[in-house]
């Protein structure tokens, strides 16, 4: 078991780093023709646009959290301070603890579970198939990764639509519904299981292409060496193939939690999802409704802090997994 | 490993149903798409009838021409300057130690777990405040942002692999930095550059919340945008819906598989440093 390899988990959906690493420890030479300020010059720009679009408004965000900012605001300028109004309006919501956050947290536990073993089992079997058939498979599992999340999520509503779609169609000539009468997206738990399909069809093959790269370095001779003491299958993967493969698992796992806590288009593009049905609102459609349809910026802001803490517990999470296992 | 014919027969199984799984929603968009009875509730899953009035009508009548237009403005330009930028602050993170570089890294890591939707709210008042709403240029600000996190990060990874030797034989030949920046390292980095230039046009063709917040001019509008409008409260004009998603989908598609190679392969080098 010592002879297992160092398995290093991807910090984020990308093509990444190959192996070389800089050595910290040597002195540069050349360090006389680049001066002290130069990265600073370099980065400065990226770090313009990265303070100034994504940590001001995020700060932003915070301070709207705090005020009743509405249409009068928004037009004159002026700021009422409101103190905990927002957050103790939300928080006293029931709409937050029945609806809202749990079609946001088991929506994304389920989610990722599906995600993960789905693509697991994905990967499995592209490792099993040789030659043209993993390619042409691998190649298909792309096309599903590249559908833009607009005309992903249109698709799985076509299908499912209650007049149009093949799915009531054919349950309809079987008997099993009533197509004139039913409607799955009106009612939370069809609506959620449609969502379910399009974003975990959009996001095993991450999972799977990932796996199937931390699969190649699970050493044969201790697949085969378990197998001749009489293992099967499954106690092969429980015993040798999870092991070593753990931190990719654990990275895949909240990475794709973070996507599925955040997910937005999927939800507000069905049909019923931007508002007119509030059953079926996420932490992240009820925010947006709730700032940019009804235009009560600071409730709204209120509701993305709520889910932005969710997220960055989970970062924090996420972090310390990766720096448990790579130097930066 | 002995296979049993049983197996065998598990995994030709496996590869049917992922294959299904896979490419059934995008062949129902095409075959929707080429249908001339789309909108007949008694359509079949192939389409009898094969032709394009569907497209026709969805670039003319539909306005998908300035769309696409609009689009492939707000994403060129969005490549463009976020590669530009990302290559810089990569070169600087990879290639420097200074102060704060490893805070610079963790916030560059940290803001990519933001939710767009904590994002639109301040953004949108800003942009009203500024007047930019339905100007493309504000869209193109604030994809550029968004994808520059996941630009430096990759960038870093191809910075990194090239090898301080070749710098060093620059300098030793008498280059100044600016010259073994141009003519040593943004070669070599040139593959990395196409690859980070793939992601940021999907973010910015694909984007959805900040496209429909930030216009409301039909004349502005980007493709994610321009579909709404084939749903009305009359019904769905669904041949023009899949023709317009097909429309949208078929150039990322087509990105995807040009990086596929180079994406499983950064995937493998990344995961697996044996």
């Amino acid at each position: 078991m010592t002879a297992a390899p160092q398995v290093q988990p991807v910090p984020s959906e990308d093509v990444q780093s190959p192996p070389h690493r800089p050595r910290p420890s040597r002195s540069r030479p050349g360090a006389g023709l680049t001066p002290g300020w130069l990265p600073w010059v370099l980065q400065a720009p990226a770090l313009l646009v990265l303070g100034g679009l994504l940590v001001y408004p995020l700060v932003r965000v915070g301070v709207l959290a705090f005020q009743d900012f509405g249409l009068r605001e928004l037009v004159t300028g002026e700021v009422s301070w409101v103190g905990l109004d927002n957050f103790k309006e939300v928080l006293s919501d029931p709409l937050l603890w029945k609806v809202a956050l749990p079609n946001t947290a088991v929506f994304a536990a389920v989610n990722v579970m599906l995600t993960v073993a789905i693509g697991t089992a994905v990967a499995l079997l592209l490792a099993r198939l040789g030659g043209w058939a993993r390619g042409f498979l691998t190649s298909a599992i792309m096309v599903a990764w590249a559908m833009p999340a607009v005309s992903g999520t249109y698709i799985w509503v076509f299908v499912f639509d209650s007049r149009d779609g093949f799915v009531m169609r054919l349950l309809g000539q079987l008997g099993l519904i009533d197509p004139e009468t039913t409607n799955w997206f009106t009612e939370r738990l069809p609506f959620y299981a449609i969502a379910t399909a399009n974003v975990v069809h959009h996001g095993f093959p991450f999972v799977a292409v990932t796996v199937l790269a931390g699969l190649m370095t699970v050493p044969k001779e201790m697949l085969e060496a378990a197998a001749i003491d009489g293992a099967g299958p499954w106690q092969r993967f429980r015993f040798i193939t999870f092991p070593v493969l753990k931190p990719v698992f654990a990275v895949v796992t909240i990475l794709s939690t973070i996507w599925d806590f955040k997910v937005f288009t999927q939800i507000y593009l069905m049909p019923g999802g931007s508002g007119t049905n509030r059953e079926v609102l996420n932490l992240g459609t009820w925010s947006y409704i709730t700032a940019i349809s009804q235009n009560r910026y600071g409730l709204g802001a209120a509701i993305a802090v709520l889910l932005t803490l969710l997220l960055l517990v989970i970062t924090m999470v996420y972090l310390r997994t990766l720096f448990r296992q790579e130097e930066l | 490993m002995t296979r049993s014919p049983s197996s065998r027969y598990w995994v030709a199984l496996g590869f049917v149903v992922v294959l299904t799984f896979s490419l059934g929603p995008v062949l129902i968009m095409l075959s929707t798409a080429f249908d001339a009875r789309a909108n007949d509730g008694s359509r079949s899953l192939l389409p009898t009838d094969l032709t394009l009035d569907n497209f026709a009508f969805v670039l003319d009548e539909g306005g998908f021409v300035t769309y696409l237009r609009n689009s492939l403005v707000v994403a060129l330009s969005t490549v463009v300057v976020s590669g530009a930028l990302a290559l810089l602050a990569s070169v600087a993170v990879s290639r420097f130690r200074f102060r704060f570089r490893t805070s610079i890294l963790v916030m560059v890591l940290v803001v990519q777990m933001v939710p767009l939707e904590a994002l639109v709210i301040p953004l949108f008042i800003q942009a009203k405040t500024l007047g930019m709403l339905n100007h493309l240029i504000g869209l193109v600000v604030v994809y550029v942002a968004f994808s520059l996190p996941f630009a430096i990060w990759t960038l870093r990874g191809f910075v990194s692999a090239v090898p301080r030797e070749l710098e060093e034989a620059a300098y030793v030949d008498g280059a100044s930095w600016l010259r073994m920046f141009w003519s040593v390292l943004f070669p070599l980095v040139a593959p990395g550059l196409v690859a980070t230039s793939v992601f940021s046009f999907i973010v910015a063709w694909n984007e959805f919340v900040f496209a429909i917040t930030f216009l409301n001019d039909q004349q502005s509008y980007t493709v994610a945008a321009g579909l709404r409008q084939f749903f009305t409260q009359y019904g769905t004009n669904w041949g023009a819906v899949m023709a317009g998603s097909t429309l949208i989908t078929l150039p990322v598609m087509i990105f995807f598989i040009i990086v596929q190679r180079r994406l499983s392969e950064g995937l493998v080098a990344g995961a697996v440093k044996g």
